[in-house]
């Protein structure tokens, strides 16, 4: 493999309404490989995961993201995700009046276009999904995100990573607010896009500040963030200390700023 | 009053006097038209048309212009060009009903005998052409029974239109009118839609205007027996340089009746609209449950939409709401749309078309593809 694959994070700086929350970050994944980025509220994991996608708000001031060598930085949201990255909201938007099936429709055929999929092999393909994810059919035809308990976005969120099938996915604490079912649901939908010809190379970049997801979604890589820098790399066995002993010892570690 | 009304358009009204309208009934609408016309408030600052400037002094009146034809698929039901007989001019006592009265030279009128249940939709179609057009639709829904008619007005090049609905129904009875204008964009299009339900009776007024480049609508439903249900839905979109103004009335004038009223509006380019919705509630007309809501879309700098909702409310034991929203897109919705993949343009279009998709949902099948296309036209 060339050095360029994979989705590549280089000393990358970030402001919020000009105040500086990232500093510096770097962070390779590969494909096919799970990276988890830990670290408690606050400590700027959903800002990496918004610049990365291209949130306006989100200003980039210093570094470098490419995707398989490709750079993201100047490209505008649509096209990042056509070019394979796919972020799993926190907090997605409601869009009153767009049906779930539609937006699918159309989000799947900007991604994947020149595709085959009529619209009715396309219903077939998200039923079966939707299967996975405990989902009921009539979900398609409600309006996006609009009424939808937590729980719900969450699994639509993983829904739409699965037909969209993205070459990198970020998962911004989809484990939050979710009961253990709902989560075992999304640790599956995961495990069979991963087992997938069109996602078996997916990389997943799984945010969190609780191991939980982890026992559904093993890493290989592990990552603790602190104060807008990574501050700790290690393997699956950081994320059961930090279960443990919580955040304090990786702070005290690190010597970062307690 | 006399002295306000020109001389000239009442020698043009004696070719339009038929078996429906005598010559006297045409010339006290038209007597009407110039009294009310002094009566229109002054256009607000956004307002670029003075609706007083629209006379008939410089119309080509034409008693043949236009075409009407209706649809139904129903034997019980009477249609055709009988002569009215509902003897209600609640909507000729408005300014452009009392113009639409006067000229009025096609018609429909439906008469929906009671306790029969219609399946298939009633279609009523106008279609102008060059010159003049002045419809006038007459629905009767006796009794018990159950309708829903469609009313369609298309076609014209530089045409005017300038017409009536009125909708009368029994006890019990549950009509649905659903009104689509989609006129060439050089036309103009006056319309007067007024409603009065019977007791327990339920009635859906559904109007779409999205054609014509000035259009001047006015919807007036008057909650005369009790126990009536009275819906409206209304959209409408100015484009490139159209202006709309719609108002609607809703008079709860006994107690124990519900009204809802729903609006969405979206103005792009240079297009401009104003809607005024008035509920009033008369001071005996307790337990009387009414609801406005009005949301209107601004897609451009230019774009402007007057948003006037009103309640007068004289009864104390009532359930009263209204509420008004005119904002832009919602940045963060576009942001999460474009984050899969859909472009910024296709985001902003759909976010739109989704912003009318629950009022296009209330509309009937037939129609509900035509609105979207037609939506997603001027949304581009």
């Amino acid at each position: 493999m060339s050095a360029e694959v994979g989705l590549s994070i280089s000393g990358l700086r970030c402001q919020v309404d000009r105040k500086e929350i990232l500093k510096s970050i770097d962070l390779t994944v590969e494909p096919g490989r799970v990276h988890a980025l830990m670290g408690p509220n606050g400590s700027g994991k959903t800002t990496l995961a918004l610049a990365l996608v291209g949130h306006p708000h989100y200003a980039v001031t210093a570094g470098s993201a490419t995707l398989d060598g490709q750079s993201l930085l100047t490209l505008s949201p649509d096209k990042r995700a056509k070019a394979g990255l796919f972020l799993s909201f926190q907090y997605p938007a409601a869009i009153p009046g767009v049906k779930v099936a539609n937006f699918l429709f159309a989000a799947r055929q900007a991604v994947k276009p020149g595709g085959d999929v009529t619209p009715a092999k396309f219903r077939a393909l998200l039923v079966e999904r939707m299967e996975a994810l405990g989902m009921d059919a009539s979900f398609l035809g409600r309006y996006l995100n609009d009424g939808f308990s937590g729980g719900e976005k969450k699994r639509l969120e993983m829904l739409q990573m699965a037909v969209l099938a993205p070459r990198y996915a970020i998962l911004d604490e989809t484990d939050s607010g979710l009961d253990i079912d709902a989560l075992r649901h999304i640790g599956e939908t995961i495990a069979a896009l991963r087992s997938s010809d069109e996602g078996r190379a997916t990389g997943l970049l799984v945010i969190t500040h609780y191991p939980r997801i982890l026992r559904y979604i093993k890493p290989d890589v592990v990552h603790v963030m602190l104060d807008g820098r990574i501050v700790k790399t290690g393997n699956v066995e950081l994320a059961n200390r930090i279960e443990r002993e919580g955040y304090e010892v990786v702070r005290a570690e690190s010597g970062a700023v307690a | 009053m006399l002295s306000r009304a020109p001389a000239a358009p009442f020698t043009r009204l004696a070719p339009f006097a038929d078996a429906q309208f005598s010559l006297e009934t045409r010339t006290a609408a038209l007597q009407r038209f110039f009294e009310l016309r002094s009566g229109r408030e002054r256009p607000s600052r956004y307002w670029r048309v003075d609706l007083d400037a629209v006379g008939v002094d410089d119309l080509e009146l034409d008693p043949a212009g236009g075409s009407v034809e209706i649809a139904c698929s129903d034997a019980r039901v009477r249609v055709g060009a009988a002569p009215p007989s509902l003897g209600m001019s609640a909507a000729s006592q408005t300014k452009y009903g009392a113009l639409a009265l006067a000229f009025a030279n096609r018609y429909a009128f439906v008469s929906v005998p009671s306790g029969i249940d219609v399946e298939e939709p009633i279609v009523v179609t106008y279609r102008a052409r060059e010159s003049t057009l002045f419809p006038y639709t007459s629905i009767h829904v006796e009794r018990g029974a159950r309708a829903m008619i469609i009313e369609r007005i298309d076609g014209g090049a530089h045409a005017f239109v300038c017409g009536i609905t009125e909708i009368v129904t029994g006890e019990g009875s549950e009509a649905r009118l659903a009104t689509l204008q989609v006129l060439d964009d050089d036309s103009r299009f006056f319309s007067t839609r007024a409603a009065l339900p019977g007791k327990d009776a339920s009635i859906e007024i559904l109007t779409a205007d999205l054609g014509a480049e000035l259009v001047v609508g006015e919807i007036d439903v008057r909650l005369l027996a009790q126990g009536a249900d009275a819906q409206i839905v209304s959209l409408f979109f100015p484009s490139d340089r159209q202006h709309v103004d719609l108002r609607s009335t809703v008079d709860h004038r006994v107690g124990g009746a519900r009204s809802q009223t729903i609006v969405r509006s979206a103005a792009n380019e240079r297009g401009q609209g104003r809607y005024v919705g008035n509920i009033r509630i008369a001071e005996h007309a307790q337990k009387s449950d009414a609801s406005l809501r009005d949301d209107a879309l601004l897609l451009s700098p230019s774009a402007h939409i007057d948003s006037v909702p009103a309640l007068e409310i004289g009864a104390n034991d009532v359930k009263a709401y209204h509420g008004a929203t005119v904002g832009a897109l919602d940045g963060e919705m576009l942001f999460y749309m474009t984050t899969r993949g859909i472009d910024r343009e296709q985001a902003e279009r759909m976010v739109t078309l989704g912003f009318f998709e629950p009022a296009v949902e209330r509309y009937p099948a037939q129609l509900r593809e035509e609105i979207r296309e037609r939506l997603a036209a001027r949304a581009q």
